[in-house]
């Protein structure tokens, strides 16, 4: 397993979000589903050290990360494209994508190929290579978050919402290289858009109120008729 | 945008500096070595502002501190303040460290009501020590080489504070090779920019931010032990400059450390413009109050048009 995730729970100041999850992933791509105010980014937070966990037990790798710093786990192998981005707003799309390597022990010396790889995926970059990201589209600056946590080579890579103001065009496109990634990289992905997510990855977990409901094969949770009902709007 | 506001500032100024140039040169000599000064103290104020996002209230007092050890030193063993300015700005390297560590690491998700105080609250601390150390009396060096000056024609004005100038334009050059050109400093800049998407991709923000506190409280300490060589020193020595910092880096923007030269020429400048009138003299002091009004008044008119 390269995350184990063991009865967590944890929430802001005294509000509890997540009760007793648990959650693993292999070398396959996970899609976690659920309403807004499931809690899937506060999972996600507890992962990458962003909140504390209250209990419970994460481990990446073999190593158990519970309550790391951020940055810890970020060089340990985790990248995260978080629902708000986060980039450098003052920088260039050169500048946020070296960043994005530039601290990760993985990365050093593969730069120039990662950035390739980057900029084969996402081609608009390319063109806009100079622009200061902060006077870009949303659309854009999501690509560019995709590619700076691409640019860290990460073992595990969790997407926070990536189609989130991308066109479906777009959006995919996306799905289709985030399968052709998940050779190499394993992928935790939340999405809003069911579907095409779960179209794309291995699993998944649905995620309701802070709690697991339901967990399985992509192909049989599209298929399950809560899932259907609540989700997919058949 | 930055790039462009100081263009625009630098253009006008030097359209005003020619000017005076021609019909009274002490003015722009004493203003832009006053302009020295002030930017040499205030970059590192605008340093941590631009990265740890804190008002540091204790600035000037910070200064007010390393003027005294380079004092205490430099009675001590006869040594000259520009022999002490290493071992000085190290010490001051570390109490900026060990403040960060223990006292604003703590405060940095507090509101900012809350920062203002605890910054503060160390700037009495320290005026209220070096009153106990030190008594309110006023302590001075006195070095020859201050008094050095140059007579160009019947023209004759003291050259010595140019070292202030040549310190700020160093430490501008200083900080942009370090904050472009090095791991640690693109980690800086990255976490001043977005410290939470920092930390995502991989850096140390805690460290980052104490490395900046020490970085600038070496600054300011080097600042310190120059300063003793023109100035007398007291307690209070050091609070004006925390007050004319702040405005200095309000002028020019948050982030935005060459403009801080831009800003601090203008009130040099301004200031000895009007201490060359005797009408004028005492007014030289509200020159400071006036333009940061106007700036900052100009720039809420722009926001809004915008
Ligand atoms: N910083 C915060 N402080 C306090 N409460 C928070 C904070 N962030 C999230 N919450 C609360 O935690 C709960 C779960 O939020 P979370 O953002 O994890 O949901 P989500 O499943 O990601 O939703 P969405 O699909 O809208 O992104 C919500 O009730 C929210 O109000
Ligand atoms: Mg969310």
């Amino acid at each position: 397993m390269i995350l184990e995730i063991q009865g967590l729970t944890c929430g802001y100041g005294k509000l509890p979000v997540l009760r007793d999850v648990s959650l693993s992933i292999g070398a396959e791509s996970v899609a976690l589903i659920g309403p807004n105010g499931a809690g899937k980014t506060t999972l996600i937070n507890a992962v990458t050290g962003l909140v504390k966990p209250w209990g419970g037990s994460i481990r990446f790798d073999g190593r158990d990360v519970t309550g790391h710093a951020t940055h810890e786990i970020a060089r340990a192998g985790i990248a995260l494209v978080p629902q708000e981005r986060e980039l450098f707003p003052g920088m260039t799309v050169a500048d946020n994508l070296a960043l994005g390597a530039a601290y990760i022990p993985r990365a050093q010396g593969r730069e120039e190929r990662l950035l390739e790889q980057c900029l084969r995926l996402f081609p608009i970059l390319k063109e806009r290579f100079r622009q200061i990201v902060g006077t870009m589209s949303g659309g854009q600056q999501r690509m560019v978050a995709i590619a700076r946590a691409l640019m860290a080579n990460p073992k595990l890579l969790i997407l926070d919402e990536p189609s989130l103001g991308l066109q479906p065009s777009i959006v995919s496109e996306v799905f289709d290289r985030l399968s052709e990634l998940k050779k190499d990289v394993a992928i935790l992905v939340t999405e809003q858009n069911v579907k095409e997510s779960l179209r794309s990855v291995d699993r998944g977990y649905v995620l309701e109120n802070g709690a697991v409901v339901l967990e399985g094969a992509a192909s049989d949770l599209a298929k399950d008729p809560h899932v259907e009902a609540s989700y997919l709007g058949l | 945008m930055a790039n462009k506001r100081n263009r625009t500032a630098g253009l006008v100024l030097a359209a005003a500096v020619l000017g005076i140039l021609v019909w009274r040169p002490t003015v722009l000599i004493y203003g832009l070595q006053a302009a020295g000064l002030y930017a040499s103290i205030a970059i590192p104020m605008g340093l941590i502002l631009g990265i740890v996002h804190i008002v540091n209230l204790a600035h000037g007092e910070f200064m007010m501190a390393a003027s005294y050890l380079t004092y205490t030193i430099c009675r001590a063993s006869g040594m000259d303040p520009y022999l002490a300015l290493l071992p000085v700005a190290a010490v001051t390297a570390a109490f900026g460290f060990l403040v960060y560590r223990l006292t604003i690491r703590r405060a940095l998700k507090a509101p900012e009501l809350n920062q203002l105080i605890l910054t503060f609250g160390l700037a009495i601390l320290l005026t209220q020590a070096a009153n106990l150390l030190f008594t309110s009396q006023t302590r001075k060096l006195s070095f020859e080489y201050v008094s050095a000056s140059v007579d160009i024609g019947d023209l004759s004005f003291g050259v010595y504070n140019f070292v202030f100038v040549a310190i700020a334009v160093a430490m501008v050059v200083g900080l942009r090779l370090f904050l472009t050109r090095t791991k640690a400093g693109k980690a800086a800049l990255a976490v001043g920019q977005n410290p939470r998407g920092a930390a995502i991709v991989g850096i140390d923000v805690d460290r980052a931010y104490a490395l900046t506190f020490a970085l600038a409280s070496a600054m300011v300490g080097l600042m310190g032990a120059v300063f003793i060589t023109r100035s007398s020193i007291f307690p209070a020595v050091g609070s004006p400059f925390t007050m004319k910092s702040f405005c200095l880096i309000a002028m020019a923007g948050i982030g935005n450390i060459p403009g801080i030269l831009a800003s601090s020429v203008l009130l040099g400048v301004s200031e000895n413009f009007l201490k060359a009138f005797r009408g004028t003299r005492e007014w030289a002091d509200i020159v400071f109050f006036v333009l940061i009004i106007s700036v900052i008044l100009g720039r809420s008119i722009r926001g809004k048009k915008a």
